[in-house]
Order: C-alpha cells, then sequence, then structure tokens
C-alpha cells in the first residue's frame, strides 16, 4: 500500500529525481567550517518563522509598539520565546555569516567557477546586516530610538545625496511615525523577499557548481 | 583566466569529488548537528539571558547615549577618528569603497592560485581588517585598554588563519589542537571578564529602572506621584485648595482626582496625557518632557498605573502591590525612620521638601537632613514633645530662630492622619531611630516606660 502512493506521487512528483539531484550529490571533502552556509539558512528559516509570530501582537506605531512588545514579553504564551529566539538569533545570523563568509575568503572558494556565487553571498551578507539596522528600531525604546537617529544621521553626512538618503529613510526630517513604519515595512517585507530570492541563486549556484574543494599546496 | 587553467581546475575537482564524500549523508548530518546545536544555545539564550529592557522612546532626553547593534560598534568606533568636516570619508567613502571591493572581489583578483601559500597579500590584507574590526569592536564594547584590544584583536585573526589552515609548519598534529584550544579559551575568558567588568561599572553608573509589573510600576508611580502631585492633590488625590505652592495662586481650588467620578470617565490615555501636556486653563503645568515638565513618558505611564489601581475601585490590584503600603504600628513598638517615618515623610512630605522647592531650605529626604536641616535645627530632639517638626504637625504655629513663622503642616489646613503623626511622635519619644534594628531594639527595653504614648488610633478622624 505505502509503495503504492510512493510509486504514484513519484510518478508525478518525481522523488527519485530529487533525491539524485539534491541529496546523492558527490562532493570534495570538507570540514566543520563547511556547515556555516547551512547554519545561516537555519538562522534565516529560525528568524522568518519566529518574525511572523511576532508579528501577530506587534503593532508598528510609535504609540502601542512598546506596549505590544511589553505585551509580547508578559502576556502571551511563550512569547518571550519567541521574542528572545528572534533577538538572539539576528545578532547569531551576523556572525555566523560574517564567519561563513570569511572562510569561503581564506579557502579562496570565490574563484573559478564560483565568482558569481561569491557576489550575491556577499549581497546577502549586506541584507543580513540591514536587516539587524530596520530591526533595531521596531521596539521603539529608547535604546531603539536613539541608535537609529545618529546611524540615520550618519547617512545624512555623504555629499550631496546625504541629506536625500536622510529624508528617505526617516521618511521626514525626524525619526517619527514614518520611519518606523518604513522601517518595519523593510523589515518585514521587502529585505525578507530580497533575501529569500538571492538565498535561492546562492543555492542554485551551489548545487549547479558543486561545493568547493580546499586547496592543496598545487592549486 | 585561460582556458588550459580552467580546464586543469575542472579536472582537479573532477577528481576531488571522485574521492569526496555524499552530499547525503556524509555532509548533511554535520550540517544538521550545527544547526541544532544552534537551536539549543539560541533557546538557552532567550532562556537564561533574555532580552534587556529598555525604558519607553524619550526624544526629549538628549543626554542619552546611543549604543548600535553590536556588531555595528565597530563603525561607530571608527567614526571617532573622523571627526567634523571628514565625517563623511569615514561614514561613506572607506565603508563604501570596503563594500565595493568586498562585493566585487572575482572580478579583479586575477590571481589564479588558491592555496594560502600563494596569496599571502590577501590573506595577510584580510587578516588585518579582521584583527580590526575585532579590536574596534572591543574598544567601543569594553572598558579595556587599547593595548588589550588590539592583541586580541590579532589573537582572533591569528586562531581563525590556523584553524583553516592545517599545514602550518611549526603547529602539527595534537600541538596545533592544543595551541588553538588555549587560544580560544583565552580570548572568551578575557573578552567575557572584561565585558562583564564594563556592565558591572554601567550598571552603578546610570541603570534605569524599567518596570515590567503592575506592582512594580505602582510602587515607582506612587514615589514619583508623592514628589511630583501631592502638593496640589494631595497625598490621596482629594484635592482641595492650594496654599503655599510656587507658580499657583494661594486659594485656588483643585478638584478631587481619586473619585469614582474622575476614574469611571478618564480612561489611562487621558491620564497620561493630562499629566504630559498639563491642563493650562485650569493652572496645571505640564509634566511630559516634551513639554517642560521633568517625567519620561515610562515615568507617567507609573504614576497612571499607581492611580488607576489605587482609587479606581474596578482594578484588581496584585497581591504584591498591596504589601507597599505604610506599615502600621503595633501597640508598644518603636517605628523606625528605615521603616515608617521616611514611607510617611515620602508620601507627605517631600512633595515640597526637596531640592528646588519653596521650604526655608528644610529638605526631607535623608535621616540627617530631617534632624539637623533647615534654618531652625534642631527639628527634632529625642524625647522632646515640642520638637519643632511634631509642633507643626500638629497644628501649633511656631516663631522661628529668625523671627519667621515657622507654619503649620502641611499648609493647606489638612493636618496629616492621626495615625502618621503618632508615627513621628513615638519615633521622637524613642529617640529617633534609624533603621528597624536600633528600633526593635528599644521596643523591648522601652516597653514599660511608653505607657503614656498614644496608641495607634484605628479610625483616625479628620
Amino acid at each position: 500500500m505505502f509503495k503504492k502512493i510512493y510509486a504514484w506521487l513519484d510518478e508525478r512528483l518525481g522523488f527519485d529525481d530529487l533525491y539524485k539531484g539534491l541529496l546523492d550529490r558527490p562532493e570534495p571533502h570538507g570540514n566543520w567550517w563547511n556547515t556555516l552556509g547551512s547554519a545561516s539558512l537555519f538562522l534565516f528559516i529560525m528568524q522568518g518563522a519566529t518574525g511572523i509570530f511576532l508579528t501577530v501582537y506587534y503593532t508598528p506605531s510609535p504609540d502601542h509598539a512598546y506596549d505590544s512588545i511589553q505585551y509580547i514579553m508578559d502576556g502571551v504564551a511563550f512569547g518571550w520565546l519567541i521574542r528572545g529566539i528572534h533577538h538572539w538569533g539576528a545578532s547569531l545570523m551576523v556572525l555566523v555569516v560574517f564567519i561563513h563568509m570569511l572562510r569561503t575568503f581564506f579557502s579562496a572558494s570565490y574563484k573559478y567557477p564560483r565568482e558569481l556565487t561569491w557576489i550575491v553571498g556577499s549581497l546577502l551578507f549586506l541584507l543580513t546586516l540591514g536587516m539587524g539596522f530596520t530591526g533595531y528600531l521596531l521596539p521603539f525604546n529608547q535604546r531603539a530610538y536613539w541608535a537609529t537617529v545618529v546611524a540615520t544621521n550618519i547617512g545624512g553626512v555623504v555629499p550631496g545625496v546625504g541629506p536625500f538618503i536622510l529624508r528617505a529613510m526617516r521618511g521626514g526630517t525626524d525619526v517619527s511615525a514614518l520611519t518606523l513604519s518604513r522601517f518595519f515595512s523593510a523589515h518585514i517585507w521587502m529585505l525578507p523577499a530580497a533575501l529569500a530570492a538571492l538565498i535561492g541563486a546562492h543555492l542554485y549556484l551551489i548545487m549547479r557548481l558543486g561545493e568547493s574543494a580546499y586547496p592543496d599546496a598545487d592549486d | 583566466m585561460n582556458d588550459e587553467h580552467k580546464k586543469k581546475v575542472n579536472k582537479k575537482y573532477e577528481e576531488q569529488l571522485q574521492k569526496g564524500e555524499r552530499f547525503w549523508p556524509d555532509a548533511i548530518y554535520k550540517d544538521l548537528l550545527v544547526s541544532f546545536a544552534l537551536f539549543i544555545l539560541l533557546i538557552g539564550l532567550a532562556t537564561f539571558v533574555g532580552v534587556h529592557q529598555e525604558p519607553k522612546v524619550d526624544p526629549t532626553d538628549s543626554s542619552y547615549i546611543p549604543r548600535p547593534e553590536w556588531y555595528f560598534l565597530f563603525l561607530f568606533e571608527f567614526l571617532k577618528y573622523f571627526p567634523g568636516e571628514l565625517e563623511w570619508v569615514g561614514a561613506a567613502v572607506i565603508p563604501g569603497v570596503l563594500v565595493a571591493a568586498l562585493m566585487f572581489l572575482p572580478l579583479y583578483d586575477k590571481n589564479p592560485y588558491r592555496h594560502n601559500s600563494k596569496r599571502i597579500f590577501a590573506v595577510g590584507l584580510m587578516s588585518a581588517i579582521v584583527s580590526g574590526i575585532v579590536t574596534l569592536t572591543l574598544m567601543a564594547a569594553t572598558i579595556m585598554s587599547d593595548l588589550v584590544a588590539v592583541i586580541l584583536g590579532i589573537l582572533v585573526a591569528a586562531l581563525m588563519f590556523f584553524s583553516l589552515y592545517k599545514e602550518v609548519p611549526f603547529l602539527k598534529g595534537s600541538i596545533r589542537k592544543i595551541v588553538l584550544w588555549v587560544m580560544t579559551i583565552a580570548i572568551l575568558g578575557i573578552v567575557g571578564v572584561s565585558y562583564q567588568q564594563t556592565a558591572a561599572m554601567a550598571s552603578d553608573e546610570e541603570e534605569v529602572h524599567v518596570a515590567s509589573s503592575i506592582a512594580e510600576k505602582m510602587i515607582l508611580g506612587q514615589d514619583l506621584y508623592s514628589i511630583q502631585c501631592v502638593e496640589c492633590h494631595g497625598p490621596d488625590g482629594e484635592g482641595g485648595e492650594i496654599v503655599g505652592v510656587d507658580g499657583i495662586e494661594d486659594g485656588t481650588f483643585v478638584k478631587s482626582i481619586s473619585s469614582k467620578d474622575e476614574m469611571y470617565t478618564r480612561n489611562d490615555g487621558s491620564l497620561f496625557d493630562i499629566t504630559a501636556y498639563g491642563q493650562p486653563n485650569l493652572g496645571m503645568p505640564p509634566f511630559g518632557g516634551a513639554y517642560g515638565g521633568e517625567l519620561s513618558p515610562s515615568e507617567i505611564e507609573y504614576i497612571v498605573t499607581f492611580m488607576r489601581y489605587t482609587w479606581d475601585d474596578r482594578a484588581e490590584v496584585p497581591a504584591e502591590a498591596a504589601a507597599s503600603a505604610i506599615p502600621t504600628l503595633a501597640e508598644g513598638e518603636v517605628p523606625s525612620y528605615e521603616v515608617h517615618v521616611s514611607a510617611v515623610v515620602k508620601r507627605q512630605c517631600l512633595s515640597c521638601h526637596r531640592e528646588g522647592k519653596e521650604n526655608n531650605d528644610y529638605l526631607m529626604d535623608t535621616y540627617a537632613e530631617i534632624l539637623d536641616g533647615g534654618i531652625n535645627a534642631p527639628n527634632v530632639v529625642a524625647g522632646d514633645l515640642d520638637s519643632i517638626l511634631l509642633q507643626t504637625i500638629q497644628g501649633t504655629e511656631l516663631t522661628g530662630s529668625d523671627g519667621e513663622i515657622i507654619h503649620v503642616m502641611p499648609p493647606n489646613g489638612k493636618p496629616i492622619k492621626d495615625a502618621y503623626i503618632d508615627i513621628f511622635i513615638r519615633w521622637v519619644e524613642a529617640g529617633m531611630p534609624e533603621t528597624a534594628d536600633e528600633a526593635a531594639a528599644l521596643s523591648t527595653e522601652a516597653m514599660p516606660a511608653e505607657e503614656d504614648a498614644p496608641v495607634t488610633e484605628e479610625t483616625p478622624s479628620e
């Protein structure tokens, strides 16, 4: 019976091809440093899942953002755990992605034929930092507010386009309700969408080109 | 890069695949193991470290020292070297160039070799950048000396280097492993200790207490109410005629803010707004920091919580909050400054008798000030029931040493509760014990001699 169901599904979905293409791939001998890419993906998924739960109660308005997070921490069952994981997961993700990038650099894995994988990967790193930056404002407490004031100020010192960057980030001259909704929108829609698309491209490239081998003295 | 080289690379990769492993199950089990370890780590951090509580936004508090997330700290520290006119170089040009250099690295790095011995410049430069980032982060995040930060930065880069490259000639086999572990533990240890010291120092300096439970908010709110509001609204929000308040005409009438009417018709939002904006037409000044007052949004919220849970008969007061009331005295018990007097003073007197108010320089915020502060000291003498403090709160007007009249306290003609006056009297009789221990010692000794002391009245008459 089970075999029959499997055969029926396999005929239409192609499990065997998937298995051959995705899982049963040969690759060079790796070591523990090679696990950081998949760890980054895992952390992205964790951030996505906990983030979705947080949006159930979070309200992106200056009047309610702080209280809604207070409620998540005190009132919602396991809210403290979800927020705690999201909070620490952000730090951990930046760290893991950064070390993953350093590993790639030091093993020179970015060279032919994996140039594009590196370029996409460095965009992923920048987007991860962008997620950290936009997410930092959302609790709308003193720390978040003043850090965003200072950070957006820094954007404003660029000669020529500085004032434009400042206004685009803040949605006006000051950090306000508009800034919060902009950062919120960027944090839950724009950046994650870009991240997901680029992660897809990154994975496709890895599958097409294979994991790189560690260089030996002849390389 | 020529085709010949590409062919060579591809051929070699094929060979390495032949003697390699399978993604499933050889590699993926390591991936899953690491991801699972990270998952456990995250749950541990969320459970045992948690998320640090911060106060509400207060845009008027420009003295707040902003701190970015830790992974941007190095950039903040870096910017300090580009003050004034040059800020844009450190803020835009250098990071911009570095990001572009990072992103397009494969396009301009024409060196065909991959082994570290053949790309000494690239590896050296990246190691220097990494140790620079680590150094700057440590300098910004901890109070460790710059030299230690630099050494640690170099150590981290070296650790990464040695753990990635196995064929370093002078580090082989088990010695290599031991050296790596010692380095890791040393780095983590030093960073941990210095971070701890920094955190301890920071909490000494200016840790703002953030209340999370209703009970905590009520206690903080009551303290703030006593200082900011009691002058005009009275200790129980009963209002009445205002006498002797700076900036408000004597005889201005304030209606009760603790009545059922008031509590049922105003929600927390409107209480918050009134406190923040004031009621200029009725003489109430604004208290919100943004409008010229002294209070931050969190503090106003605490006051509102205190008002709601103390005066609104619909509110269910949490059990632990009820314990914060002023303790009553048992028969023969001697009150102490620590437990009883300071609590009464906080609720009844401190609103005016604090820095910056018109009070003949008589401040009441410490034990010593209560005894010997102001121009008419001593204000209380052990065992003397004619002490100035006791007389004024019992409705006797006195003449001070400078010939000025010392008014009856409180000045609005509404005497403080007899039970509170009793606390003061018994305290003076017993010789003004400061701590609870001193008072307890006096209680047992002085018990028989205290017959003529008035006992606590059950229902204070007003």
